[in-house]
């Protein structure tokens, strides 16, 4: 039993040791609530919780998009029934938030199951508009359940997690922190473990994989139900942050938005989903801000500067921002060993 | 229930059905032959609303309007193809995703910025606003039969064309096999730019169609894009038949389906549950028989590149 | 009278009205090596393809070590003990040569399925993977990445990876393919090598390998076995010189 715990461990930190710019970024959100307390800033402590609510979506989504290569454009449907699972609940009388947690994951794997089963047995467009298809039915699914709120959706009490107070400032903060830090340690382990590794060799060549000896469904079903209730926990989570969940959290084009913050923070890397999570909200909290400054009549449409921004990025920036970071890393080595030469 | 209901709602499901083939004709040959995952296809279809409705407004003349937004949505098909869409042919399908996400955002922006975030006044000419008779005693709106007729024309051109000429030859060879077909010798940049302009045109018809129907406005092509998504799952990527019955199909059971559904449950289960779970199941009816199609075909009904 | 490692009973497949495979039987025994070859078209990808598993014949079986096959799947074929090699090469581009070894290591261990070993780190899949390379002579090149591989090395990578499952039945799909002098004779010699272990059905467009290599060989022409025989009997059959070899052989 000992031996186990300490190789775990030993996993986990050498996991952490390669991965030292994601454990910063954890990091320095755990301790973030110290800084806006001393700058009295509280906006930002929200801020930062929706940052984190989105990360912990994108590298959910991140295990099939970028290390399993299966384009789901439908992952915004298993934070919607994340959140829901909260409020069907809390409309039954149910509050106790580990049981949503617990209905949410059920939930979840089940759907994702179904859908995994009819839709990975394609690939490339066929397995994108499949997976599309049946986000859109979900989400009429709850736009016409009227007990449920509907098209307006209903509206949530935080949940109770026992001895956690929700409402007390900042226990919610750091639940989803908690969390935070649970499902990168669970990424970070199963992205470098065989299940890891053999899902991205099948992203790479899945004939050879094929030739190998196994079966390629097998883990892109299980890379699928992961994902899904990843993304479920932090519709979860959600719920309870906004108070209020209505069937626009699973519109097709949330589902794009995620795609976008991970294409945007580096496709298949441990951090870029939190990267990405990071510069899409500030992008979308400070653009209109800049706007104001300088183009006022405009402010407003701030988003017609972010379209062509994404098609620049897809045009001129590969590898999204980890890419970027990699490539001037390595331009500051090259010079500085340019330099070194007499 | 009555025959003239009945057959009142085949006749939208018709209009509904041909309308989307016309959004989807152009995407399933987007996605099968140049396999370019294109989202930013119900911005075509809302351009083209905004021309026709513009122009109508400005020259006071419904058809006029169309008639000169057919080139202006194809141009802007054109245009689009040449300065961004030929350059991400290359790369795989989650930055297309993005690329057209942005595209999207842009437009629809855009077209806030240029007309404002209401809906434009688009009305119907007279000679189309009155009912005819398509049996005795059963009137049915001038204009969804126009439609209808338009639709099923341009059906048929587009049928002729695909089949019968040497330019159709080529498309039906680019979807099947697109590297065979340009080591075959066709020009494969400028069949792409055409298909892409034709499949823009055919989109923005679609738009000038509906816009006197429903709302000229930023964001109205993205609906009919997702069900026309799910034509083409239905049809089979690249094949333009597939597209259209499966269209048909569609629309239909979209149409009817929404207003039987609910009565159709009542035979069956009390009035309480059928009234709940009757909106609920229609809205989604569209993507169950998705569902149970691609269980049975998973490559759609008519696939261009042959089943397995 | 030993059991043959692969036997094929009367396949039979058709595509619509072209007819790939008529009525093919042939064995391959342990121990040795045996050629298919034919014109292009003969159809020899596709019956390599009902033996793998990735095409369902019309008619017929494929046994493998008395075992009918015929209805398994890919993955589960080679679990029974067939190795691939496919004519172009099915190497995994995104990892070095070491991880490709790596990873198929973990395939034959059957231990693929593990959320929390890592994979790269692990020292019983390290000795595993070297074994595979050496194999091949790759070992040096350990660490390079497979993307910047020269095409024979590539070969070779390809070639070891199908060993990797330590197969009764070896599926070679010209393995030299587009290999120089040097590669062909450097794989030949491998190949040669590996005869006592295993069955090998050998596709080959080389003829000098051919002869050198093969036991015995399979002639096929428009999906019919013509001939089966040693070299020498193929090389002085009539009908196989006039479909096939041409006037000088």
């Amino acid at each position: 039993m000992n031996t186990a715990i300490s190789t775990f461990l030993m996993i986990v930190l050498s996991g952490i040791r390669a991965h030292k710019i994601l454990w910063v970024l954890i990091a320095g959100f755990g301790l973030f609530p110290l800084f806006t307390h001393l700058a009295d800033l509280p906006f930002w402590n929200d801020l930062a919780m929706r940052i984190m609510l989105l990360s912990i979506a994108a590298i959910g989504l991140n295990l099939v998009l970028g290390y399993g290569g299966m384009v789901s454009f439908g992952h915004a449907a298993f934070i919607g029934i994340g959140a829901y699972c909260v409020g069907i609940s809390q409309h039954y009388g149910l509050m106790n938030g580990w049981l949503h947690i617990l209905f949410s994951l059920s939930a979840c794997s089940a759907i994702g199951l179904v859908i995994g089963i009819l839709a990975l047995r394609t690939s490339g467009i066929y397995f994108i508009m499949i997976t599309l298809g049946f986000a859109q039915m979900l989400f009429f699914l709850f736009v016409s359940l009227e007990g449920f709120g509907g098209d307006d959706g209903m509206s949530i009490d935080r949940a109770e997690f026992g001895f956690i107070d929700l409402y007390e400032p900042l226990r919610l903060y750091f639940l989803i922190w908690v969390v935070f830090v649970c499902v990168g340690l669970m990424m970070m382990v199963i992205v470098r473990s065989r299940f890891g590794v053999t899902l991205q060799a099948i992203k790479s060549n899945e004939t050879r994989i094929e030739a190998m000896g196994l079966v390629p469904l097998h883990y892109k079903l299980a890379s699928y139900l992961i994902s899904a209730m990843i993304c479920g926990v932090a519709g979860t989570l959600f719920a309870n942050w906004q108070e209020y969940v209505s069937p626009d959290i699973m519109h097709w084009t949330r589902s794009g938005e995620l795609m976008i913050i991970i294409i945007l923070g580096g496709l298949g890397t441990l951090v870029g989903p939190v990267l990405g999570a990071i510069a899409f909200l500030l992008l979308e909290e400070f653009l209109p801000l800049l706007l104001e400054v300088i183009w006022p009549a405009y402010a407003e449409n701030w988003m017609i500067i972010f379209g062509p921004l994404l098609v620049l990025v897809v045009l001129f920036g590969r590898g999204g921002l980890v890419g970027l970071a990699q490539r001037a890393m390595a331009r500051v080595n090259r010079s500085f060993n340019s330099g070194e030469r007499p | 229930m009555t025959f003239t209901l009945i057959l009142e709602q085949i006749f939208n499901g018709l209009q509904a059905g041909v309308t989307l083939f016309l959004v989807a004709a152009g995407l399933t040959l987007i996605l099968g032959v140049m396999n370019f995952v294109f989202l930013a296809h119900g911005a075509q279809v809302m351009i083209g609303a905004y021309a026709a409705a513009a122009i109508t407004n400005a020259t006071g003349q419904f058809f006029l309007g169309i008639l000169l937004a057919v080139p202006v949505t194809f141009a802007s098909g054109y245009l689009l193809e040449i300065l961004i869409i030929r350059h991400l042919y290359r790369r795989d399908h989650m930055e297309q995703v993005l690329a057209t996400f942005g595209l999207i955002l842009f437009f629809n922006e855009a077209i806030r910025i240029g007309f404002g975030p209401a809906a434009l006044f688009s009305d119907l000419p007279p000679s189309l606003s009155g009912f005819v008779e398509i049996l005795p005693d059963v009137p049915y709106p001038a204009f969804r039969l126009w439609v209808i007729v338009v639709g099923l024309c341009c059906a048929l051109a587009i049928g002729l064309f695909v089949s019968r000429t040497r330019t159709g030859a080529m498309l039906r060879a680019g979807a099947e096999n697109p590297e065979m077909a340009a080591a075959l010798g066709v020009n494969i940049k400028m069949l792409f730019r055409l298909i892409f302009a034709a499949g823009a045109c055919l989109a923005g018809v679609a738009g000038m169609m509906i816009g006197p129907l429903t709302a000229v406005q930023s964001g109205m092509g993205e609906p009919l894009l997702i069900l026309s998504l799910v034509v083409i799952i239905i049809g089979g990527i690249g094949s333009v038949r597939g597209a259209f019955i499966a269209a048909i199909i569609v629309g239909l059971v979209d149409t009817v389906g929404r207003v039987f559904l609910p009565s159709l449950l009542r035979l069956f289960f009390d009035q309480a549950t059928a009234d709940g779970a009757g909106p609920a199941l229609a809205s989604m009816l569209v993507y169950i028989l998705m569902a149970v199609i691609l269980i049975f075909r998973p490559t759609g009904l008519f696939p261009a590149k042959g089943r397995g | 009278m030993t059991v043959p490692v692969l036997e094929l009973d009367g396949i039979s497949k058709s595509f619509g009205t072209l007819a790939a495979s008529t009525d093919v039987s042939l064995s391959v025994m342990s121990g040795e090596i045996h050629a298919l070859i034919g014109p292009n078209g003969a159809g020899k990808t596709t019956l390599i393809q009902q033996i793998y598993g990735a095409l369902v014949p019309d008619s017929g079986s494929v046994i493998l070590n008395g075992e009918q096959i015929t209805s398994l799947s890919v993955p589960a074929r080679v679990r029974k003990g067939i190795g691939r090699s496919f004519q172009i090469s099915n190497v995994l581009m995104d990892f070095t040569v070491f991880e490709n070894a790596i990873i198929a290591e973990q395939a034959r261990q059957r231990n693929s399925f593990n959320f929390i070993q890592p994979a790269f780190e692990d020292a019983s899949l390290r000795e595993g993977a070297e074994i595979i390379l050496n194999r091949v002579g790759l070992l040096a090149r350990a660490h390079q990445q497979t993307r910047a591989l020269a095409h024979g090395e590539r070969r070779m990578l390809e070639l070891a990876l199908a060993l990797a499952v330590s197969p009764s039945l070896l599926l070679l799909d010209e393995p030299m393919a587009g290999a120089g002098m040097e590669e062909s004779q450097q794989m030949t010699q491998i190949i040669d090598q590996l005869r006592s272990k295993m069955a090998i059905l050998l596709i080959e467009h080389d003829m000098d390998a051919v002869f050198r290599l093969a036991d015995r060989i399979s002639v096929l022409v428009e999906g019919r076995i013509i001939a089966v025989g040693t070299p020498d009997e193929i090389s002085q059959n009539q009908e196989v010189k006039t479909a096939y070899l041409g006037e000088d052989s």
